[in-house]
């Protein structure tokens, strides 16, 4: 057997069953895009896993090099489309170092609430995705019923339902509606109601206890040593999150809890999403009563040259860490390099450490948990 | 010759103006073997036209409902263009269907791949046959037909076991022995209710079922030993949805997982015998927990007689459609709510849980009938 | 399916023939304009648009078309959502021949149909699906809204309508990835039209003169008022862990030859207190230094860089720069390693690109997951690790020539950006 495995099949074992390839993907419903995943299997048990990546690789590091700054920005937005607004920070704050420019304290409420509302739709389609692979479908339109709401907000404010392209160095892009907090309080007023029942809906489910309970363990070590971030990471067990260590924008002036939660399976990662995105209502109040109702919305205008050196920032996005590292070797309006670290990439690599020794069915529990985005990946 | 002992008005119809017309025959040809021949043949088409006709005809109904109750339990309005808030949106799925290009995959075993859907629509049908419609409304009213149910159900699992093997595709095998697996464990528990249905009733003839639980709501078998009656028919809906592999016990299909099991490689006039049987049999199984727990044809009386006689006013047969219908709402509610449990789970539930407890209820039944009289 | 098309020629010629083989036209593509089926096929950012159509508020189920399948054979429908790569294409072409006929393929948003952002320097990118399959609608936008797929799907219901079975619906062919370059052909035809459009205005602008030589526009320039924007300075905050002097001193004493970028004649140590509060110590790291550094880092109670933040490298004329990111987990600082890498110019000049110009030891044994950042860096750079447990290509075909991040990467399918 071990003689002709396919190549990134590595386990030797002695077996007396016949063993068998999988392909799972490219075009699956549960691989979440354009992911393909190579199974070995014993009967129904997964004996190990390959995930081939690449299959929606754009190349945009090597596009960003020869472009500006700021059109780098909208390239961010088709990463990790889920969270797009959080991505377009994760870029302007990098550049902001660079150019040393500072953000206006209602620019700065204006990105945190944006931040949060983006990581509340983000958080919605994971909560849609993982009913819905586990087979109720109907879990996956109540996911996308609410985030329609911070769809009508996004489109409101940027222009854009999904691909945002809002914040720039100093500030945004333009200044928020009138309307911007009252319908973000109708939305969270709304969202209360209906978390209630989501919740109801799943989380004491006993299908949904049977199926993710002790599901796709992920070792506080292992979660570590392969470098998992964002709620993978602290369902595990590890209070780290970049909002608290590495305070970014007015994070350190506002009161919310880190959920940490310490199995690290598959209910414990569905937890600590659903306690985020109440963790973020909180957040969000906090904003709509401390949001100043004067004062500017971005500072001065620059142009976004940057002097040379190397530049780093990392933001915590919904799916993670999510961190930009740009390189200027002449000052000016283009990049050297862009080089950016998406959480999700980490996550798929130890996904063949928890789905080991689990059935076919599991995997998509897990893979919905883990909560990948294959573009923001490939890049 | 074997003529079936039919009670249905047709069928009386039938044997009565067979004989008056072969009296214009040429007198040679007159004989009492030829006219029930005859009038068996008719009877045979008739009765094969009827069953078709219920079957066939209430799929289309049944898809658009499912539909819609997909779409209104999910805070969406299902089909809306196609006829008056889209009735006729399930012909042009068929008339699309019946017109689509149908091939079978290279590796596939021809004979058996075409073979297999054709199988599946069997057993609902023959099941379909033995259900009484109204009093006089019966296909064919063996006197055996519990068991003769028991025996027929399985044959669905032969078709979807051979249509996964011979699609030669790794999911489609995987999701005909999950299906494989499951109907034939799910079996036992499905023939041990029938088997509860029969102690009460004393019967295996369906007719006969139906007709003891005459009079009124507290005489249906699930009203009837208190208790014991509605375990009963919630072990029966637990196994017969998992009997017809429907969600949340469909891991056979398990979109998610498998991308279709066993009809994965199945496209065109073969999928749709499919879907076809998928829902038949979902009314095959409504019509049997209408038959052995809720009465029948009986209309759902409550034992005051100036209501009573405007309810009995009304026919059986459209009694029987409407507690078949709920039934049917009550499948499809049940799918669009749960989510999917793992098929070692599935197995653990039934082999662990469902058959100790039906055993139970047995032996419980069994007492309640000896203590009673 | 293929009866019907038998139909207009036996019945065509009978009298009153053709009538009958326009009523089966008509239910017919009634049936199939009013039932498609797409396939659950998406790869990036349109695949969540058209997810949202199928959702509780877009609703595309009102349509008929809400049954989406997971299987290509029960498809009618090939909703291409979501940017084309090279390496996509192939399945793309695969799914296409699956599903049966006849079969629709719509292009939703700009990457699709010419490949949207990602046309120009791009060597992954197919420009529009098109040049892979035949494409029934074309749905711009980027991505574009629900209903914007919406009239894509009511366009191509429009399409069926018009269909006969006397010109029978055919299986278009796949068509050659390689070679097919339409893009290019319609920028040229665009180009040509606008160029006829300029010399048009130009003659009417012309003759518009020559009408009325006293004409004076009345237009007049709004001044808006511009918004007095302040600046505001930037506060860098610090938290956790060792300071940024702190990490270089306790460094340098272990390892004497560590020194940072810098571009100033001054001490290292003011440079180090010069770096901002927040913006991580990079430090520059010898060669031979660079694995005992990491195993040092990791192990070491006063560091413990546990978790790795990424491996990236950059391209120089003469050497890659190997950036490895560290950071404390409990500690709660983090640490930049730049390792220098000297090109290998013994390689002969024509075989540099597609050949492996630099080595370094695989750290993955002390971090698991650096063993995909290292194979991503293999893919993109062409850096070989040693030890590496599993070095094949990540992200790129194993056929793929060259490696694209190095700066002098050429690649035949890439169109440089017009400046």
């Amino acid at each position: 057997m071990s003689a002709t495995l396919p190549p990134g099949f590595r386990i030797q074992r002695e077996t007396n069953t016949e063993e068998f390839f999988i392909n799972m993907g490219p075009q699956h419903p549960s691989t979440h895009g354009a992911l393909r995943l190579a199974l070995r299997m014993d009967g129904e048990t997964i004996v190990e896993l390959v995930p081939h990546f690449g299959y929606i690789h754009r190349g945009m590091e090597k596009q960003a090099e020869s472009m500006s700054y700021l059109q780098y920005i909208a390239m961010s937005d088709r990463q990790d489309y889920l969270t797009a607004i959080q991505n377009n920070l994760g870029v302007v704050i990098a550049l902001e170092k660079g150019m040393n420019v500072g953000v206006p304290e209602k620019g700065e409420y204006i990105r945190v609430m944006l931040q949060e509302l983006g990581r509340i739709a983000s958080h919605l389609v994971f909560y849609g995705c993982f009913g819905g692979d586990l087979g109720g479908q109907t879990c996956l339109l109540f996911g996308f019923k609410e985030r329609e709401m911070i769809h009508d907000i996004l489109e409101e404010v940027t222009g854009s339902r999904l691909t945002t392209n809002f914040f720039r160095p100093g500030g945004s892009r333009y200044d928020v509606p009138d309307t911007f907090l009252p319908r973000v309080k109708a939305f969270l007023d709304h969202l209360e109601g209906a978390m209630r029942d989501y919740e109801r809906f799943l989380s004491k489910n006993i299908i949904v206890l049977e199926r993710s309970v002790g599901i796709g363990i992920l070792s506080k070590e292992d979660a570590i040593a392969y470098g998992c971030s964002g709620p993978v990471l602290r369902a595990s067990g590890v209070e780290f999150d970049v909002r608290r260590a590495n305070p970014y924008s007015i994070y350190d002036q506002l009161d919310f809890d880190i959920p940490v939660f310490h199995n690290g399976d598959c209910y414990d990662r569905y937890k600590i999403r659903i306690a985020e995105i109440h963790e973020s209502m909180k957040i969000l109040r906090q904003c709509i009563d401390k949001f100043p109702k004067e004062g500017a919305w971005r500072s001065k205008e620059k142009p976004v040259r940057l002097p040379v050196g190397r530049y780093y920032s990392e933001i915590e996005t919904a799916k993670g860490l999510y961190a930009t590292y740009v390189v200027a070797a002449t000052t000016g309006e283009k990049p050297y390099r862009i080089h950016t670290r998406g959480p999700s990439f980490p996550h798929i690599a130890a996904l063949n450490k928890m789905v080991q020794g689990h059935k076919i069915s599991d995997l998509v529990t897990i893979m919905a948990t883990l909560d990948p985005v294959i573009p923001e990946i490939d890049r | 010759m074997y003529v079936p002992s039919v009670t249905h008005p047709i069928g009386d119809f039938v044997r009565e103006w067979v004989p008056k017309l072969s009296a214009y025959l040429p007198e040679q040809l007159q004989s009492q073997t030829l006219d029930s021949i005859v009038a068996f043949l008719v009877n045979a088409v008739i009765c094969i036209i009827a069953v078709c006709a219920v079957n066939i005809g209430s799929a289309p109904i049944l898809i658009y409902m499912e539909r819609k109750v997909c779409a209104h339990v999910q805070c969406r309005l299902g089909p809306m263009r196609l006829g008056w808030h889209g009735t006729l949106q399930t012909i042009a799925d068929v008339i699309k269907m019946l017109f689509k290009e149908v091939y079978a995959p290279s590796g596939a075993d021809k004979l058996m791949f075409y073979l297999a859907p054709l199988i599946v629509l069997i057993a609902p049908f023959m099941v379909a046959a033995l259900i009484p419609f109204d009093k006089n409304l019966v296909v064919s009213d063996v006197s055996m037909g519990i068991p003769l149910i028991i025996a027929v159900n399985g044959f669905g699992v032969l078709g979807i076991l051979l249509g996964g093997w011979s699609s030669n595709n790794k999911y489609s095998l995987l999701g005909a022995l999950r299906s494989g697996a499951q109907m034939i464990s799910y079996e036992i528990s499905f023939a041990m209710i029938l088997l509860f249905v029969v102690m009460i009733s004393g019967s295996t003839n369906l007719m006969t079922i139906t007709q003891s639980q005459a009079g009124t709501i507290a005489d249906w078998f699930i009203f009837k030993i208190p208790v014991l009656g509605f375990i009963g028919f919630i072990l029966f809906f637990i196994s017969s949805t998992a009997e017809m592999n429907r969600a949340p016990f469909d891991i056979a299909e398990a979109e998610q997982e498998l991308t279709g099991g066993y009809h994965t490689e199945y496209n065109g006039t073969p999928f749709a015998m499919f879907y076809l049987a998928e829902y038949i049999a979902l009314v095959t199984n409504s019509a049997l927990a209408t038959t052995c727990f809720l009465g029948g044809f009986h209309a759902p009386c409550i034992g005051v007689a100036a209501v009573d006689n405007y309810l009995t006013m009304v026919p059986g047969v459209v009694w029987f459609f409407a507690k078949v219908f709920f039934m049917i709402w009550c499948y499809m509610m049940v799918r669009w709510t749960f989510v999917r449990p793992r098929v070692d789970q599935l197995m653990d539930f039934e082999w662990k849980f469902l058959l100790p407890v039906n055993l139970l209820l047995l032996g419980a039944g069994a007492a309640y009938i000896v203590i009673s009289g | 399916m293929g009866i019907i098309n038998y139909a207009p020629k036996i019945l065509d010629p009978i009298p009153g023939g053709k009538y009958v083989v326009n009523l089966v036209d008509y239910v017919v593509n009634w049936a199939r304009a009013n039932s498609i089926w797409p396939l659950t096929y998406g790869t990036s950012c349109c695949a969540i648009e058209m997810m949202s159509s199928s959702m509780a508020r877009y609703d595309i189920a009102r349509f008929g078309s809400e049954v989406f399948r997971a299987s290509p054979r029960q498809a009618d429908l090939f909703i291409l959502a979501g940017t084309i790569t090279r390496r996509m294409a192939p399945a793309i072409q695969m799914l296409w021949e699956q599903i049966p006929g006849p079969k629709y393929a719509i292009a939703m948003g700009a990457c699709t149909i010419s490949g949207g952002p990602f046309i120009y320097d791009n060597y992954a990118v197919v420009r529009g699906a098109q040049n892979l399959i035949p494409v029934d609608v074309f749905v711009p936008g980027c991505p574009p809204r629900p209903e914007a797929l919406f009239h894509g799907l009511l366009t191509l219901r429009e399409k069926i309508l018009k269909e006969t079975c006397r010109h029978p619906w055919h299986v278009g062919r796949p068509k050659d990835v390689s070679t097919m370059d339409r893009y290019r052909e319609a920028a040229k035809t665009w180009a040509a039209l606008e160029e006829m459009k300029d010399e048009e205005m130009a003659e009417a602008r012309a003759k518009f003169k020559e009408e009325h030589p006293d004409y004076k526009s009345s237009f007049k320039p709004i001044r808006i008022k511009k918004e007095e924007l302040p600046e505001v300075p930037r506060t860098p905050t610090h938290k956790g862990g060792l300071t940024q002097s702190e990490l270089f001193a306790k460094l340098h004493a272990k390892f004497p030859k560590v020194s940072v970028h810098t571009h100033s004649d001054s001490p290292i140590e003011e440079v180090v207190a010069q770096i901002p509060a927040d913006h991580p110590l990079e430090v520059i790291v010898d060669f031979e230094d660079y694995l005992p550094m990491v195993e040092f880092l990791k192990n070491d109670p006063e560091f413990k860089m546990d978790f790795l933040i990424d491996e990236t490298a950059i391209d120089y004329d003469d050497h890659f720069d190997l950036v490895t990111m560290l950071r404390s987990m409990e500690i709660g600082h983090k640490l930049f390693l730049c390792v220098q890498l000297k090109k290998d110019f013994a390689i002969a000049e024509e075989a540099r690109p597609t050949s492996l110009l630099a080595s370094v030891p695989t750290i993955s044994n002390l971090y698991p997951g650096a063993e995909v950042k290292e194979r991503e860096i293999y893919d993109m750079f062409g850096i070989n690790f040693e030890g590496h447990p599993d070095q094949r290509r990540i992200f790129l075909d194993k056929d793929f020539v060259g490696y694209p991040l190095r700066k002098d990467f050429t690649h035949p399918q890439m169109i440089r950006r017009p400046v």
